[in-house]
Formats: structure tokens, sequence, C-alpha cells
């Protein structure tokens, strides 16, 4: 599977309805040590309601100016939320999700670098 | 001197952008009908220009980045192949324009048939882009360009009515100029896009890279950007005044080249006009070299190919056969007799749509604390470049219906 098959899928609860659309994934480095990093490991998808659009890098707590810019992202892109790969239960022409699975906060938090 | 050859990035860049030959003959153009009442777009493009080059050269000094790559990662594929086309052509028409303005330009120091200098002046082209150092390239073209200044020593040589002039940059229509409001609007806004077009940003973040400059350079980018830009605006602006001065009384319609170097001669007889004429061929053959690298750049920087004038060409080896089919191409355009004045009449439309695909991943990676550490944009920039976001907007859904009402401002 590539990512592109899963981008822009519609996103369904483990009981037929939909809940949006996928528009990103979330890798974690934390796999196997590699030469200069760890391998990545898939950690879960972004679901967003209203849009297909990306966050164009927004979706990180350390990036908010311009300010009006930020706020008018963070609008567009209210109620997105993040699953985590093993609250998935299947992928065909859509992603269905476990019944148990959780609504986590899309933002990154603060690089620690 | 070493100074002066320090800032040939920026004025080589702004030649490109404010004194190609399409604006030569449009900033004719606007004189010789609305004398100096569209004198305040240039202000208003080149503080735009000046804004945005900034960040994108700051970010090509922080981050090592050229502005089209960052275009590609933050835009996507499929917004920025929207942009990747728009800008493509716009680079494709303004060069060809250039090939043929370089030929007109050495038609009028030489009596030779344009047709006959085209392919020289391509070959020429390809020449400098395959062989020539950046550096070496940009300090004669931008030195050479400077020529140009002629024009501004023109305007005082005239002796014209100060007044006149002054009252007409602050919106008072001459008397002799009878022009709807349509097609005011419609040169204001082919103005603002030449000055702000995105070309530019492109080829100045690009030659930053290529010229290797790291965080110590910032203050010579903001240098480059604040002396050439400007000078560029003044220089336009001076050529309108030209035209004003000589053509707009007596009625002269300006349709070519060789209208926009009356006032010169009248100015400053056979010396003059010979400056001017070499400035013409500097200033064409700068914005040729220009949109040349930029079609490489752009279209390399997308697909994530090698590029740049400081690898050899075999190690660019895609990059430069990009340019190469560019220059083929263009001289083909031009072989089917096209004036190549009127060739970059289109490049508006085009403009609208890369205009705003380009200049707001700008402001967002100018912005962003993991590319720019601490160099991110202050308070003031992101206040003026989100006014300046609004105007590009509104100038790129006006240009098309703008377009159309008026013939393309006939």
């Amino acid at each position: 599977m590539i990512l592109s098959d899963l981008i822009h899928k519609k996103v369904l609860d483990a009981e037929g309805t939909v809940v949006g659309n996928l528009v990103d994934v979330r890798f974690v480095i934390d796999g196997a040590p590699g030469q200069l990093l760890a391998s990545a490991r898939l950690h879960g998808i972004i679901v967003s309601r209203g849009t297909a659009s990306t966050f164009l890098g927004y979706e990180r707590n350390s990036a908010n100016s311009p300010f009006i810019l930020a706020k008018f992202l963070e609008w567009r892109h209210r109620g997105s939320f993040l699953v985590r790969w093993r609250d998935i239960a299947m992928i065909d022409d859509a992603v269905h999700l476990r019944a148990s699975f959780q609504r986590l906060s899309p933002n990154l938090p603060q690089n620690r670098s | 001197m070493k100074k002066l050859l320090g800032l040939a990035l920026g004025i080589l860049t702004a030649i490109g952008g404010f004194l190609d030959i399409g604006d030569l003959v449009t900033n004719g153009v606007v004189g010789s009908r609305f004398g100096l009442t569209l004198g305040w777009v240039v202000l208003v493009g080149v503080v735009g220009i000046c804004l945005f080059a900034q960040m994108s050269g700051r970010v090509a000094a922080v981050s090592g980045r050229a502005t089209f790559e960052i275009i590609r990662e933050r835009l996507g594929a499929r917004a920025s192949m929207a942009n990747l086309g728009a800008s493509f052509i716009v680079n494709l028409m303004t060069l060809t324009a250039e090939i043929g303005g370089i030929a007109l330009s050495l038609q009028l120091a030489s009596s030779i048939s344009p047709m006959l200098w085209m392919p020289v002046a391509a070959v020429a082209v390809w020449i400098v882009v395959w062989r020539v150092k950046f550096s070496i390239m940009e300090n004669v073209t931008g030195l050479l360009g400077l020529t140009l200044i002629v024009f501004a020593v023109a305007v005082f040589l005239l002796h014209p009515n100060w007044l006149d002039l002054g009252s007409q940059l602050l919106g008072q229509a001459p008397k002799q100029s009878s022009e709807s409001p349509a097609t005011y609007w419609y040169y204001a806004i082919a103005l603002f896009g030449a000055a702000m077009t995105p070309y530019e940003v492109f080829f100045f973040s690009s030659g930053a890279v290529e010229e290797k400059w790291t965080v110590k350079d910032l203050a010579q980018s903001r240098m480059n950007v604040l002396v050439g830009f400007p000078l560029g605006g003044i220089l336009s602006i001076a050529i309108a005044a030209c035209a004003t001065i000589v053509l707009l009384p007596k009625n002269i319609a300006v349709t070519s080249l060789s209208e926009i170097a009356l006032p010169i001669a009248q100015a400053g007889g056979k010396i003059a006009l010979i400056i001017v004429l070499l400035g013409f061929v500097a200033a064409t053959f700068g914005a040729a070299l220009e949109t040349t690298l930029s079609s490489g750049y752009t279209l390399a920087q997308y697909f994530g190919w090698s590029w740049g004038k400081f690898r050899r060409p075999a190690r660019a080896a895609r990059f430069h056969l990009t340019m190469i089919i560019a220059l083929i191409i263009g001289l083909a355009v031009l072989a089917t007799g096209v004036d190549p004045i009127a060739v970059t009449e289109f490049s508006v439309v085009f403009s609208a749509i890369a205009l705003p695909l380009t200049y707001l991943p700008i402001l967002i990676v100018a912005n962003d604390p993991q590319y720019m550490g601490k160099f991110v944009n202050g308070k003031a920039t992101n206040f003026f470049g989100m006014i300046y976001l609004v105007i590009i907007l509104v100038a790129s859904l006006a240009a098309i219906p703008l377009m159309i009402v008026t013939g393309a401002g006939a």
C-alpha cells in the first residue's frame, strides 16, 4: 500500500457512519535503529471533517504566525482528529475504525530537539 | 566596487522584473497614455516585491532551500503543479519575448533584421547559461543594465513642468488623456503583476543558493533587495515620465521599442542614444538569462532533480536540458513572426494563478521556526505580508475580467 491509496479516503466508524476524510498520516521515529535515524513507524491517521486540504504545517503547536493565517487554518480544520493505527479495523474503499477508537488531538507538540 | 558587485544579484533580478522588454514597452505605453497617474502602482509593487523577495532570500540563506522547493513541500503535489504550470508558462512567454527583445534592441543598433538576430541571441543566452560562472554572469549583466539610469537623467535634461508631473503622481489625470477607468485598472494590475512576477523570487532565492549565502549573508541579502528593486521601480517610473513629457503632448502612441528611445534622443542626443541602446540589450539579455534559468530552477526544484550552475552541466543534466528545450521553444514561437512584445500580453492571466500560490508558501515558511530558528518573520513583516496577500488575491481575481472587458488594454 502506498500513501496515495489512503489519502482522501472516507473514514467510517464501527456503525458505518462517515466521520470524515483521511487527510494525512503521522509517523513516529522509534523503530529499529538505522544509520542516521531510527526507522519510522506509522502511528496513526489524521481525519478531517470539513476539508480535504492540508494543514500547511500549522498542525504543529510551534507554528502560530502570522496570527490571522494560523487562526484561519485552525478554523478550516476544526473538528479534525488523530486516530491511532491500531484503532483501524479494515481498509477497503473506505477506512473502517474499531468501535473503541479515540479522537486524539491532531496537534503536534513542541519540537523537543 | 566590491560592495556594488555584491548587489548584482538584486539588480539583475529587478531588471528582469521591471525592465524586461514587455515592461520597457508597457511603461512607455502607460506614460504616453496615463501620464504618471499610475506611479503609485509601481510604489505598491516595489514595496511588495521587497517584502517577499527579502523573505525568500532569508529562507534561502538560513535553510539553503530555494523558493520552489518550499512551494512543492508546503502546497503538496497538486496545488504546486498548478503553480508550476502557470509559472512555467509565464516564464516561457517572457523568455520568448526577451529573445525577441534582444533582437529588437540589436536591430535598433545595427539595422539588421531581428529575424536574423534571434538565433544569435538564443545561442548567446545558452552559452552563458552553459559556460559562464553565476557570479560573472550577474555582475556583467547587472552593471551593464545600470546604463538604463540614462532614463532618470533624461527626465532632468528634458526640463519638464515638475508641478504637472507631481500632480499626476498624486492622481490628477493629464489634460490630454481620456482613458476609461477599466483600462486604467487593467494597466494598474499589469504593472503590479510585472513588479511582483514570480520568477523574480525563484531566481533571487535560487541565486542565493548558487552564491552559497548563509546566515552571515543576511545583511547582504537585505541590501540586495533594498537597492535592486527600488532602483528597478524608479527606472520604470523614469521611462513612463520620459514618455509623458515627450510623447503624451504630441499624441504619439507607443507600439515598439524605438518610441521608448525617442525621448532619450531628444534629451541627450547621439551619446545618450548609444547608452540607452546598450541598456536595452543588457536589460533584455539579463531578463532572458533570468527567465531561462528560472525555467530550469522551477522544474528541477519541483521534481527534485539536481540543479544549479554551481554544478557542472553533466551533474545537473535535466536542469540544463530543460533550459535548452525552453530556448528552442522560444525560438520556434518567434520563427512564426509573432510580435515579441505581444507575447507577454497574456502572461497577466497566468500570473494571476501563480502569484498567490507563490507568495503564500513563502510567507508560511518564513514563519516556520523549524526552518528559520530565530530568523522567523517579525510582527511588522507579517502584518504587511498579510495585507499584500490580500492585495495579490484581489488583483488575481480582477485580472482576467478586466482583461476581457478592456480587450487587453486596447
